[in-house]
């Protein structure tokens, strides 16, 4: 069922020939860059078999070994605010209340973390460009240098209105645009949501965020339900997601090595 | 499990050399057969039953033939079980532990109301006066380095907190929801002097 949906997710993301332009709304640099990321040595054949082949497996990369309910409890992402500051369409996420506190149900945590990272995974194996967003000044260094450890990008700045939906215009035309968006935090600084989740829905990025209790999770393609504030929790999140990243670009490297093995060989 | 070093090994080690220096010493035929029964960890023992005087087993300890009796069977049992516990244990507590009895357990649930309660923290962060103090809750709190032991107070140190309020929140006039400020609110009672690791935590 989740191999389903993610075929139909990523036949855009297939591999990037430049006719596929106009198939998309992605808009890709020149025709000579949109080739450099081709794969030029496997005939089409082979390369849908290694596109094709993680989609089969519901968790091909074995991402539910990285953590467990107790990792996360340590970690202090069960804890919510308080009562006053819920949103009203997190209340199914939320275990119950402990004198005003809002406690985080880790079951389903575990369970869309898992999803997401699962996404993440196939989206990085794939050769897609992921950007993390935080506006925590607090875990702004963390998120950039995960980025940089992953060779993944991040933004943690202020957004200009602009940057995805009037991209040609701001960068130069022909900007390659993100295929996924991590929020480790959905609330830019003033408590509001941050105009990236709704820009990234307007542009078809698919987007995967971490939500507490005063957030609104509606338009996050892969919610996750927990703790954002605390130093413990990010700094877990930053290395499942690099994690998970690194795992899957290794994992692309040697499915396109045993490809090249046996292809040579016959 | 035959490469393993436990105490069945050390314990097979003694007899191996203490009836070697019995064999040695040439006792009679109903010592040596006496040292022979209550060693049955040796699988070639039977050999060495008709009174050859052989070297000692070069080999290490193979997997007993003989059924073992008395206090090496006892042993034996009570390792296996031992074992057995020392490699499911790690795995049992992590599955069978669920959210909702981690919850139960925890210390901050445990507590109870936040308000008057003494906790410790650990300073992760100094800006000139003002510390960071970190105390095992969702949010950090502010204080004020205080007059006495000024210097003391830096990244790291361990500091004792009564503890108010663990969220600074409040709903305002005219809003829609509550105000909050990321913080915690906690009264700086003193350093932990001690060098040793407190029990409590």
């Amino acid at each position: 069922m989740a191999s389903g949906h993610l075929t139909k997710a990523f036949l855009r993301l297939g591999s990037h020939r430049p006719f596929s332009v106009k198939y998309s709304c992605r808009l890709y640099g020149t025709a000579a860059a949109a080739q450099t990321r081709q794969v030029q040595n496997n005939s089409p054949a082979e390369n849908d078999k290694i596109l094709n082949k993680p989609l089969k497996h519901p968790d091909f990369f074995r991402l539910s070994e990285l953590f467990s309910v107790k990792d996360l409890f340590e970690a202090r992402v069960h804890l919510g605010h308080k009562k006053g500051s819920r949103h009203r369409l997190m209340e199914p996420y939320l275990f119950g209340c402990r004198l005003e506190q809002d406690i985080i149900d880790l079951d389903q945590t575990v369970e869309h973390l898992q999803q997401a990272l699962n996404f993440t995974a196939h989206v990085a194996y794939r050769g897609g460009v992921i950007l993390l967003v935080s506006r925590r000044r607090q875990f702004s260094y963390l998120v950039e240098s995960t980025a940089q450890e992953c060779g993944e990008y991040a933004h943690t700045r202020y957004w200009q209105g602009g940057l995805l939906t009037n991209a040609p215009v701001q960068y130069g035309p022909g900007v390659r645009l993100p295929d996924l968006m991590i929020f480790f935090s959905t609330l830019n600084n003033v408590f509001q949501q941050h105009v990236g989740i709704r820009d990234a829905a307007k542009m078809n990025i698919p987007t995967v965020g971490v939500v507490d209790s005063n957030c609104n999770p509606s338009l996050v393609t892969f919610p996750i339900p927990g703790n954002d504030d605390s130093p413990t929790s990010v700094e877990l999140y930053c290395r499942l997601f690099k994690m998970t990243i690194n795992r899957a670009k290794d994992k692309r490297r040697q499915m396109e090595l045993l490809q090249g093995l046996t292809s040579a060989s016959s | 499990m035959p490469c393993e070093f436990g105490p069945k090994q050390n314990m097979a080690a003694l007899c191996k050399v203490v009836r070697a220096a019995k064999t040695g010493a040439d006792v009679g035929v109903f010592t040596r057969r006496a040292v022979c029964v209550r060693k049955p960890t040796f699988s070639t023992g039977s050999s060495g039953d008709s009174g050859t005087v052989g070297d000692a087993e070069v080999t290490a300890p193979a997997p007993p033939e003989k059924p073992k009796s008395g206090f090496a069977a006892a042993f034996e049992l009570h390792a296996d079980m031992r074992q057995k516990q020392d490699r499911v244990r790690p795995s049992s507590a992590s599955d069978e532990t669920s959210f909702a009895s981690m919850l139960r357990r925890s210390p901050l649930v445990q507590m109870g109301p936040a308000k008057d309660k003494i906790a410790v923290g650990k300073i992760f962060h100094v800006v000139g006066d003002d510390l960071y103090i970190d105390f095992g809750a969702k949010f950090h709190c502010v204080c004020k380095r205080p007059a006495a032991d000024g210097e003391k107070y830096q990244r790291g140190s361990r500091v004792r907190l009564r503890l108010l309020d663990l969220e600074l929140s409040a709903r305002f006039l005219g809003a829609n929801s509550d105000t909050t400020l990321l913080e915690a609110d906690a009264v700086l009672l003193g350093l932990i002097e001690s060098r040793d690791a407190k029990p409590r935590e």
